[in-house]
């Protein structure tokens, strides 16, 4: 059984088809891209598995549960982190205190334990600290802990941002155009993080323009086109797929552009 | 034992705690120093307006914008005025009965509104306060547009008659303190980092699996309670309530306490904005009549200079400082 299965999915906005009938499934463990033209319907098919948008129409099942209806917080409680196209972040906070705020999730005490400052509650909220720093050091961000966010350079705010999805400890985690806006040497420490985060057990599909990169980088290519699957594969395969070439080529019609 | 008892005291030395304590005395024995009774009435006038102001700030910190605050304040003071004088309860008992009733009545406002952020929020505090303003005003056995009149004080606790203005600024200090206990832990606490994470970003705080409405509507509520607290005591403190003293003027000028002194800083912000507007109008003797035009000009021109508010200062003349040093290295290095 897949990890995640998308069964006729479909979103409409007004009159236009951001996403048709989309049938996919993802495997554990792995890192599958999926790649198209801007306003293929990536960003949306995203904001629907991630409960921003409800879809019109279809199912997402996640690890044998139907997740449609459920509000995006709770898709967060069931495993599913997301990171976001431009640099989402708490901009006036520092580093160390954004992934901190991420951990929001990983405490058993109640609530109201913490209001009361009782000494678990505390402990607890030491040992998340504690795991703050884990993650920034696996991330490379630890000796930037305490600068605000704002200040950061573009490159290690994208880093920050896949940092705050990390400590919602997901089970799948959806990457939003990871690489925009990064120079090479950007690029290439962002494709060894997402690699080494894929080792730690993560499932991960990513949304991105940098083909090469995608090439370099997924086990499995899903490329669509008009909210449209056009093709699936290997990136090998996917390379020479004559549908593909010609999406991203054009042909003699010229596509609409269609809100992602 | 005696290692520990130096760096304990080194610890308690610090320049905080000795402005702290300091503070603490001065506040404690403020009455002694008041010379007229209407000056110890302007005091306790500010200890309301901050608490009203710190329900305000609290809204605030969940990215909410209420301009409704003193309609919750109103309900407070005519529940603990109807407890009282209709069913013969102790002050005492009314006046946490008078905060529950806030609260939920706040809490059934507020599953409804607190589901539309943003400007609808605001539009819907402020209607809100209209309506229950003219309710009030309508409904003749609240006494209509006269309010209620003779409102018992407080019972006395064993010799302590509620009399002089020192004993009942005694209990809104207690009550001040009590919402700024109560706050505090609130913000310090896991509460308060994901309300925090709500208004700087709902989108990723959502993400993080944080219930919007869910602590929207806690913060609305404790606010709310807050407001209704120091309604009850305000009612018998100052034995008759009119539905004009809660108007959406009031709500304003809350809002205006909170602003000026500042967002970021939730507890100190309203404290220092409620302390120069209530007193410093008093102090150069300006006119009932004026005194909306000055505050409504104030506020504009914070909103333009300085959004951060007063607090905002240090920190601001410190960039301001650091831009000017840089552009003088800069000429000099030029030259």
């Amino acid at each position: 059984m897949a990890f995640l299965e998308v069964r006729n999915l479909t979103k409409h906005f007004g009159g236009l088809v951001a996403v048709s009938a989309l049938n996919l499934d993802i495997f554990d463990s792995e890192i599958l891209g999926i790649i198209g033209p801007n306003g293929a319907g990536k960003s949306t098919f995203f904001n629907i598995v991630n409960g921003f948008y409800p879809p019109t129409k279809g199912k997402v099942i996640f690890r044998g549960r139907d997740i449609i209806g459920l509000k995006a917080h709770q898709i967060a409680q069931l495993g599913i982190g997301r990171s976001f196209q431009a640099s989402t972040l708490f901009m006036n906070l520092t580093v160390f205190d954004n992934v901190f705020t991420g951990f929001y999730m990983s405490y058993k005490e109640a609530v109201w334990m913490s209001f009361l400052h009782a000494p678990y509650a505390l402990r607890e909220e030491r040992g998340a600290k504690r795991r703050v720093m884990e993650i920034l050091e696996f991330m490379g961000l630890a000796e930037l802990k305490d600068q605000i966010a704002y200040n950061l350079p573009h490159g290690h705010q994208r880093i920050l941002g896949i940092c705050i999805a990390l400590a919602t400890q997901p089970k799948l985690l959806l990457l939003d155009e990871p690489l925009t806006g990064m120079h090479l040497e950007e690029t290439s420490t962002m494709l060894n993080l997402i690699k080494k985060i894929q080792n730690s057990g993560m499932t991960i599909v990513l949304v991105e323009h940098n083909m090469e990169a995608v090439m370099r980088l997924c086990d499995r290519i899903i490329v669509l086109n008009h909210g449209k699957k056009i093709a699936e594969g290997l990136p090998k395969e996917i390379r020479d797929n004559k549908d593909v070439i010609e999406a991203y080529l054009g042909t003699e019609e010229e596509f609409e552009p269609i809100a992602s | 034992m005696e290692k520990w008892l130096r760096i304990y005291s080194m610890k308690l030395c610090t320049k905080e705690v000795t402005l702290f304590i300091v503070l603490g005395i001065i506040i404690l024995l403020l009455p002694l120093l008041m010379k007229s009774p209407y000056q110890m009435h302007l005091i306790i006038m500010l200890c309301i307006n901050i608490v009203l102001a710190m329900s305000f700030a609290m809204l605030f910190s969940t990215g909410l914008i209420t301009i409704g605050a003193a309609a919750f304040w109103a309900i407070g003071a005519y529940a603990s005025a109807l407890l009282v004088m209709n069913l013969n309860l102790s002050f005492w008992l009314a006046l946490p009965l008078a905060s529950i009733i806030t609260g939920v009545i706040a809490f059934m406002l507020g599953s409804i509104i607190v589901r539309a952020p943003g400007v609808a929020f605001v539009v819907q505090t402020m209607v809100i306060n209209m309506i229950i303003v003219q309710a009030l005003g309508q409904m003749e056995f609240l006494g209509g547009w006269g309010g209620i009149l003779d409102i018992p004080r407080p019972n006395p606790i064993g010799s302590i008659k509620f009399v002089s203005k020192t004993n009942y600024y005694y209990l809104i200090l207690f009550l001040l303190l009590l919402t700024v206990v109560v706050f505090y832990a609130l913000y310090s606490s896991r509460i308060g980092r994901a309300w925090r994470s709500i208004r700087l970003n709902p989108r990723l705080a959502q993400t993080l699996g944080i219930n919007l409405f869910r602590y929207r509507l806690l913060a609305f509520i404790v606010a709310s309670m807050s407001a209704g607290l120091v309604g009850s005591f305000y009612a018998h403190y100052f034995g008759t309530i009119e539905p004009n003293t809660f108007s959406v003027f009031k709500s304003i000028y809350i809002q205006i306490y909170g602003i000026l002194g500042g967002l970021n800083f939730y507890l100190m912000g309203p404290t220092i904005g409620a302390l120069i507007m209530t007193l410093v109008p008093e102090f150069l003797r300006i006119g009932k009549e004026i005194e909306p035009i000055l505050t409504g000009g104030i506020l504009i021109l914070l909103v333009i200079f300085l959004p951060g508010g007063i607090l905002s200062l240090p920190e601001r003349m410190g960039s301001l400082a650091a831009a000017f040093l840089s552009r003088i290295k800069k000429k000099v290095s030029l030259h």
